[in-house]
């Protein structure tokens, strides 16, 4: 939360930058798959429109990239099994008045070249669609930002932990259950929250949210056995469809449920919202 | 080391060449990596190979750039530029075998002016050189053979001699040619009259005799050349690293001796390093010099130095000037306050003189409040997409209201100060006028920063540090509760727009200080009296 909160406050530090006359600049990269067995890849984003989805044909990766060139360098560095790509600052501009539009970043990526992800964003609305990928390990840090991710197609390979860090944020992750993941982490400071945990789990999961302040709404599909332990300050639950045993809540065919998850949420703020979905 | 490098690799090449078939293909590179670059002033193409080669191409700022090298110049929105980002927009949706197609496909458009033409064919032919690859079988039964290749042995030497590096020369010498060719390396050739050859000549490492005709270019390298009398070049002769030692025949495209270039090349590089060198040189100069003023005035510097008497007074003089110039940026900001705001300004003075303990009390909650405020702020604003925007106002402006409610604060309780020292006996105090807020602005701002002033005076004497601290720290006193007590007044009349802490305009009173005298009497009795003056009347 902390590392989130910091991406949150650099920025808001950093985005007045973005308020003047732009000088746009357009790049377009892309490389060929080789002999890739296992990359890992880094995605830093400031401010702007992200979007991330798989790709068809050869192509490793694509990334169209459009950014003012007074402000930002596009990054795109593929040396041995690591790959990093995004925009960083050049530091030339705290230019008040700018942003008449808005910089994108457009990431494609290979389907099935196992990939250790870590995605770092800032001031960013994001659209991301990891199905298709391989994901063998996900990091994914916001800051300020509008954040959907789906993970529209199973994770092809498993993952131990994907580990969500969210600033300041309006963030919906969507099947969930296709991450493929034993552990999932969402660390959440202020915003709001929606977790889609639908999807096909290929096996028993937990997922630990921790909360600052703000709303959590879970969308639970029905049929999946959920468990749920709430700790917080001043945290309203909404637990419709759970009964409490001890200090969890359980879903009512918990026992019968091919598939479980257990979620353990620790909020100081806020309000738990537990939707059934079909 | 020319000789030596362009001899080795010629070895290896003839090597090679003489090793097998002689059969030359022509293919596309697997091109790995691409990346396409368009800005305002920009529109690049670099491409990475599956051999570890790249080739970049970028039209820039006016000048066209094909691997680091300047090749041209256009004027931006141009017809080539106009190609250039049209090839490139194309290139964008493409990867790999089609995107090599579709870049080696690519011609010189038809409409072109001369220079740019010559430009476009430039950039044209650097990209079917780096896309093009070559499978090369050489068989020859004699070691001393000529070696005829039909295609493109600009490209075929180029890709073997950009391998070692340094042989851009011999390069250069082949770049660009086309249709049949007759190679020749490490022999003699005699070209004789009457007898005619088709194409191009190339001989390197050999000495070429010309007495008949050469229907193309004539390339010779490292080596000799010799144009008899009735010879006829009807192409362009190239000499790289060779001599022409006899020119009696016609050469209708003219000469280029590529070594000659290169020392023009080199000689404007040596100037240019040269004046790099003196710009670098200057600056260096002129750092030293400011160090070593700098060392002079350092308390750093522990050794000998002339100025080292002077130091405490340069630098007592020097705390004294920042004390005029902040009065007098203070004051001026105080007559602009007056002058825009003035009713503003006489409600916080009225505040901050009527109820200084709350005024006070008020600044210094404000003052421990101010991070908090301005973080929660922050916080709140950013839980909504929608207030994100308001905060990236908020952020800046925040701290900026907070020290203008500050200086205004200061610059009030100076005025005020300004006031009761134009009432006081003091000496040197007779100029502060109480009518002109300008005055008691001026004249405040010299009481409160007094201290600060008879502290830097003092340290211009040597012995009285201690009476110099004392004066520091009392300055630093009077000066942070004038800025609370200023603060907290801006605070409560909402920077003077709320009047309820001022006091209320008294005529009575007014008039008692004016006059000196007691104005306080009895309204019926003042009537009574003016009825009985009526009558008596």
């Amino acid at each position: 939360m902390r590392k989130a909160l910091y991406i949150a406050a650099v920025t808001v530090a950093v985005a007045p930058a973005l308020l003047a006359g732009q000088s746009w600049r357009t790049v377009t990269m892309s490389h060929q798959i080789e002999d890739n067995s296992e990359i890992r890849v880094f995605v830093e984003y400031g401010a702007g429109h992200l979007k991330i989805g798989a790709a068809d044909g050869g192509v490793l990766y694509r990334m169209n990239l459009r950014y003012d060139e007074d402000i930002f360098e596009p990054v795109s560095d593929f040396s041995g099994d690591r790959l990093h790509l995004g925009v960083e600052s050049i530091g030339r501009g705290f230019n008040i008045g700018r942003n008449k539009q808005s910089g994108e970043l457009d990431l494609e990526f290979a389907r099935g070249i196992p990939m250790d992800m870590d995605l770092e964003f800032g001031a960013v609305r994001a659209d991301i669609d990891f199905g298709g990928l391989a994901l063998t390990d996900l990091d994914l840090s916001t800051g300020a930002s509008q954040s959907t991710i789906d993970i529209s197609e199973p994770n092809s390979v498993g993952m131990s932990t994907a580990r969500f860090e969210i600033g300041a944020a309006e963030f919906e992750a969507r099947h969930l259950g296709n991450l493929n993941a034993e552990r999932i982490e969402v660390d959440a400071g202020v915003g709001q929250v929606t977790l889609w945990l639908n999807g096909r789990w290929q096996r028993d999961a937990s997922v630990s949210i921790d909360m600052g302040l703000g709303a959590l709404e879970l969308r639970v599909p029905e049929g999946l056995g959920l468990r749920l332990r709430k700790e917080g300050f001043l945290v309203s639950l909404d637990s419709e469809g759970l009964v409490k045993r001890g200090d969890w809540y359980y879903s009512l065919d918990y026992e019968d449920a091919d598939r479980k998850v257990t979620v353990d949420l620790d909020a100081a703020f806020g309000s738990v919202k537990v939707v059934w979905v079909r | 080391m020319f000789k030596f490098l362009l001899r080795s690799s010629l070895t290896t090449l003839g090597l090679a060449l003489l090793a097998a078939t002689s059969t030359l293909e022509a293919q596309l590179r697997d091109v790995v990596s691409k990346e396409v670059a368009v800005g305002r002033s920009e529109a690049a193409l670099r491409l990475e190979f599956s051999d570890d080669g790249a080739l970049e191409i970028a039209f820039e700022d006016g000048l066209v750039v094909i691997d680091g090298d300047v090749v041209g110049m256009f004027e931006p929105g141009d017809q080539l530029e106009a190609a250039w980002r049209s090839l490139l927009g194309q290139a964008v949706s493409l990867d790999d075998g089609e995107l090599a197609i579709m870049l080696s496909d690519w011609s010189v458009p038809a409409d072109l002016a001369n220079d740019l033409a010559d430009l476009a064919r430039e950039v044209d032919r650097a990209l079917e050189d780096a896309l093009s690859s070559f499978e090369i079988t050489v068989s020859s039964n004699s070691s001393r053979a000529p070696v005829t290749v039909a295609g493109d042995p600009g490209s075929l030497l180029s890709l073997f001699l950009n391998a070692t590096g340094e042989l851009g020369l011999l390069g250069e010498a082949l770049a660009g040619l086309r249709g049949e060719f007759a190679i020749h390396i490490d022999e003699d050739v005699v070209v004789p009259a009457g007898s005619t050859v088709d194409g191009t000549l190339v001989v390197i490492q050999g000495d070429a005799r010309i007495e008949g005709e050469v229907d193309g270019d004539v390339i010779v390298v490292d080596g000799t050349l010799e144009l008899l009398e009735g010879s006829r070049v009807r192409g362009e002769v190239r000499l790289a690293d060779a001599r022409l030692v006899r020119n009696l025949g016609t050469v209708e495209d003219g000469l280029v001796d590529l070594l000659e270039e290169e020392r023009v090349n080199e000689s404007e590089i040596r100037s240019k390093i040269r004046e790099e060198v003196q710009a670098e040189l200057r600056a260096q100069l002129r750092r030293e010099i400011r160090d070593m003023t700098r060392l002079e005035f350092s308390d750093a510097d522990n050794g000998f130095s002339l100025m080292a008497p002077f130091r405490s007074v340069f630098r007592g003089v020097g705390e004294l000037v920042k004390n005029l110039i902040s009065i007098l940026v203070l004051g001026l900001l105080g007559a602009g306050a007056v002058a825009f705001a003035g009713t503003n300004v006489d409600t916080i003075a009225d505040t901050a003189r009527r109820s200084p303990g709350r005024s006070a009390m008020v600044g210094m909650a404000g003052t421990l409040l101010l991070i908090p405020v301005w973080l929660l702020g922050a916080v709140a604003l950013t839980v909504s997409v929608i207030g994100i925007p308001v905060a990236l106002v908020w952020l800046p402006l925040f701290p900026l209201a907070a020290c203008a409610a500050g200086v205004m604060g200061y610059v009030v309780v100076a005025r005020n100060t300004g006031e009761w020292l134009a009432d006081s006996e003091y000496p040197w105090t007779g100029w502060i006028r109480k009518s002109n807020p300008i005055y008691t602005i001026f004249g405040g701002l010299f009481g409160l920063m007094l201290a600060f002033m008879a502290a830097n005076v003092l340290s211009i004497t040597p012995f009285l540090g201690f009476l110099t601290g004392l004066l520091a720290f009392a300055g630093s006193v009077v000066t942070f509760f004038a800025i609370q007590i200023g603060f907290g007044a801006v605070l409560l009349t909402r920077a003077g727009r709320r009047n309820e802490w001022a006091s209320t305009y008294d005529p009575d009173a007014a008039w008692e200080r004016a006059m000196d005298v007691d104005v306080e009497v009895d309204v019926d009795e003042t009537a009574d009296k003016v009825d009985e003056d009526s009558d008596d009347a």
